[in-house]
C-alpha cells in the first residue's frame, strides 16, 4: 500500500466530518435525514465565491503563502459560515417548521428534504451554471511530510481547520448553555421542553450550525477540488456513511466517521480503482448497519 | 360531590379542563382542580383514569381543548411548555425523568437555565444539599444512577427553579417501599416549605397519607375531591377503583 493513501484519506475524510456533524446533529434532534444537507455544502461554496469575487475587488488576490488562500477568500469564508447558517435556518423556517407544526410524520419531512434538494440545486446550477469553478489558480505543489507522504499547504491548512471546527463544537455541545440543551433535545424533547428549554429555538441553532460546518465542507472541497453545483450532492451518501459509522447524535463519531470513509475511499482508489470510490460509502452503509447499527458511537 | 374546604387564593387552579392527545377525542373531560401553597393534594384513580393526562396538560405536554389553568393569578392555558417552568410550575413525569446520558451537574444545570445566571450557582447547590446522594458525585453520568437515586434526581431537577407548584406522576413506581416512604418524606418536606404539591399516584395508601387532599379521577372526570384522611376511611374507596361508586352527590 502506498502511504499516500493515508493522507489523501485524511483530507477527503475531514471535508466528510465536517458536513456529517450537521448530519449528525439534525438527525438526532430532528429525527430526520436531511437530503437537503449537500445543497448546504454546495451553498456555502458559491456564497463564500460570491463574497470572494466582491472583496477580491477591494483587497486584491494575493495569497497568503504558503497557501492559495487570500485574504479575501479568509473573509469570505467567515461571512459565508454565518450566510450558509442563514440558509439553513431560513428553509427550516419556510418548510420544516411549519411541516412539524402540522404534526408532518417523519417520511413527508424527508420527502421534503429531497424535494428542497432538488430545488437548491437546480437553482444553483441557474445561478451558477455548471461549469467547474475555483477560489484560486494559485498552484499548490505537494511536500514531503515523513513516512513516504506527500501534502500541499492548502490540504494541511484543511486538516487544521477541520480540527479546529471539530473542537469548538465539542466545547459548545459540552461547554455551555447551548450545547447541553442540544444534547437534551436530542435525547428526549419532552422532558427537555419541561425542563424549561425551548425545543424551537435549539432547532434554530441546530440548523444554524449545521448549515456552517456544511459550508466549512464545501469550501474545503472547493478548495482543494473544485467548485461544482453537484459536489454537495455527490458528498451527500459518504455523510450520511459517516454519521451512521461513528453513531447518530456523536460528534466525534461523525468525524472519526468521516475519516474512515475518506480513508476507505482513499484505499479503494488505489487498490481496486477510483471508479470504485464511490461505491466504498456504500458498503460501509451497509456493513454498519447490518453489523454494529448503533455505529461506533451511538447510543443503544 | 364531595368538597374539602379550599384554601381562598389557590396557586394552581384548574376549571373545566379538557385535554386530549387527539383532536376530539378528549381524555380528561372537564376537570376541576385547585391546590394551594403547602398542600399536597393527590390525584387518583384506576388505570386509565386520565391522571397522567390531567398533569401532562398542566405541564403542556398535552394539548388543552377547553378550560382554563390558572398559575398565581395568570392564565397559562396557552402558553408553552418551557415558559410554564420558568414561571414556577414544575412536573416530574413517571419515566424517563432524568437525561440519562447526560452527569448529574449536567441535569441540573440544564434546569438551572430557567433561572437567572446569578441565581442557578446556588439553586444547584441547594438541591445537592437537599439530596446528598447526588451532591457527592456530580460528574457521574445519570443512566447509572439507582432507581431511587434517579427519582431524588428527577425531584431535584424540578426544585431547581424553586417551583411554586410541583407535580409528580407517579413517582413510587418500581420503588421498594422503604424508597417510597423516602421519596414521600421528601415531598412533606417541600411542601412544608410552601410548595403546592400535586402528586398523581397508583399506591393509593402512601398517597393519602403524605396528602392533605384526594383527587379521585374516573374516564376523565372528577369523581371525590376530599380530604386525603376521610378518604382513605371511605367505604367506597375499592369501589371507586373499580368504576363501581356511585357519581358523588
Amino acid at each position: 500500500m502506498n502511504p499516500q493513501a493515508i493522507i489523501d484519506g485524511l483530507v477527503a475524510g475531514s471535508m466528510i466530518g465536517l458536513g456529517a456533524i450537521g448530519v449528525t446533529l439534525t438527525y438526532s434532534i430532528l429525527r430526520f435525514a436531511n437530503f437537503a444537507h449537500g445543497e448546504f455544502v454546495t451553498g456555502g461554496a458559491y456564497l463564500t465565491l460570491v463574497l470572494l469575487t466582491a472583496l477580491s475587488a477591494v483587497l486584491g488576490t494575493a495569497p497568503l503563502s504558503p497557501f492559495s488562500v487570500s485574504l479575501a477568500l479568509v473573509l469570505a469564508f467567515g461571512g459565508a459560515l454565518v450566510l450558509t447558517g442563514g440558509v439553513a435556518l431560513t428553509l427550516d423556517a419556510i418548510l420544516f417548521r411549519p411541516l412539524r407544526r402540522r404534526g408532518g410524520t417523519i417520511i413527508i419531512i424527508v420527502i421534503a428534504s429531497f424535494g428542497a434538494s432538488l430545488a437548491l440545486r437546480s437553482l444553483i446550477e441557474f445561478v451558477f451554471t455548471a461549469t467547474p469553478q475555483y477560489f484560486s489558480r494559485e498552484l499548490q505543489i505537494a511536500a514531503p511530510i515523513g513516512g513516504g507522504m506527500r501534502a500541499t499547504p492548502d490540504q494541511l491548512l484543511v486538516l487544521a481547520i477541520t480540527a479546529l471546527l471539530v473542537a469548538a463544537v465539542h466545547l459548545l455541545l459540552t461547554r455551555t448553555d447551548a450545547g447541553r440543551a442540544m444534547r437534551a433535545v436530542a435525547e428526549n424533547p419532552a422532558l427537555a421542553r419541561i425542563s424549561g428549554i425551548d425545543v424551537e429555538g435549539v432547532v434554530r441553532l441546530t440548523f444554524m450550525i449545521g448549515g456552517a460546518l456544511a459550508c466549512a465542507a464545501g469550501v474545503a472541497a472547493g478548495l482543494l477540488v473544485q467548485i461544482r453545483p453537484t459536489m454537495g450532492f455527490d458528498l451527500l451518501l459518504p455523510l450520511f456513511a459517516a454519521a451512521i459509522l461513528g453513531g447518530i447524535g456523536s460528534v466525534p463519531g461523525a468525524v472519526l466517521g468521516g475519516l474512515l470513509v475518506g480513508l476507505c475511499e482513499a484505499l479503494a482508489a488505489q487498490t481496486v480503482g477510483a471508479e470504485w470510490r464511490a461505491a466504498v460509502s456504500f458498503a460501509v452503509l451497509v456493513a454498519v448497519l447490518a453489523l454494529r447499527p448503533r455505529g461506533l458511537f451511538g447510543r443503544r | 360531590m364531595e368538597t374539602a374546604t379550599l384554601t381562598p387564593t389557590p396557586t394552581l387552579s384548574v376549571r373545566a379542563l379538557v385535554a386530549a392527545y387527539e383532536p376530539g377525542l378528549p381524555i380528561v373531560r372537564g376537570v376541576d382542580l385547585s391546590v394551594s401553597s403547602g398542600e399536597i393534594v393527590t390525584v387518583l384513580g384506576p388505570n386509565g383514569a386520565g391522571k397522567s393526562t390531567f398533569v401532562k396538560a398542566l405541564a403542556g405536554l398535552v394539548p388543552i381543548e377547553g378550560g382554563t389553568v390558572n398559575f398565581c393569578g395568570d392564565d397559562i392555558t396557552t402558553i408553552p411548555a418551557h415558559r410554564r417552568v420558568g414561571a414556577g410550575l414544575a412536573f416530574v413525569p413517571q419515566t424517563e425523568n432524568i437525561f440519562a446520558t447526560l452527569t448529574i451537574a449536567e441535569n441540573l444545570k440544564i434546569a438551572a437555565t430557567a433561572l437567572p445566571h446569578r441565581e442557578r450557582k446556588a439553586a444547584i447547590e441547594e438541591v445537592m444539599a437537599r439530596f446528598p446522594d447526588l451532591g457527592g458525585r456530580p460528574t457521574e453520568t445519570a443512566g447509572r444512577l439507582s432507581g431511587g437515586q434517579r427519582q431524588m434526581l428527577a425531584v431535584g431537577r424540578a426544585l431547581i427553579t424553586r417551583p411554586r407548584v410541583l407535580m409528580l406522576d407517579e413517582p413510587s413506581a418500581g420503588l421498594s417501599p422503604k424508597l417510597v416512604g423516602e421519596v414521600f418524606a421528601r415531598l412533606k418536606e417541600i411542601a412544608a416549605d410552601g410548595v403546592a404539591v400535586l402528586l398523581v399516584e397508583q399506591n393509593v395508601r402512601a398517597a393519602l397519607e403524605v396528602a392533605d387532599r384526594a383527587v379521585v379521577l374516573a374516564e376523565g372526570v372528577v369523581r371525590r375531591d376530599m380530604d386525603a384522611k376521610a378518604l382513605a376511611q371511605s367505604d367506597d374507596l375499592g369501589a371507586l377503583f373499580l368504576g363501581a361508586a356511585p357519581e358523588a352527590a
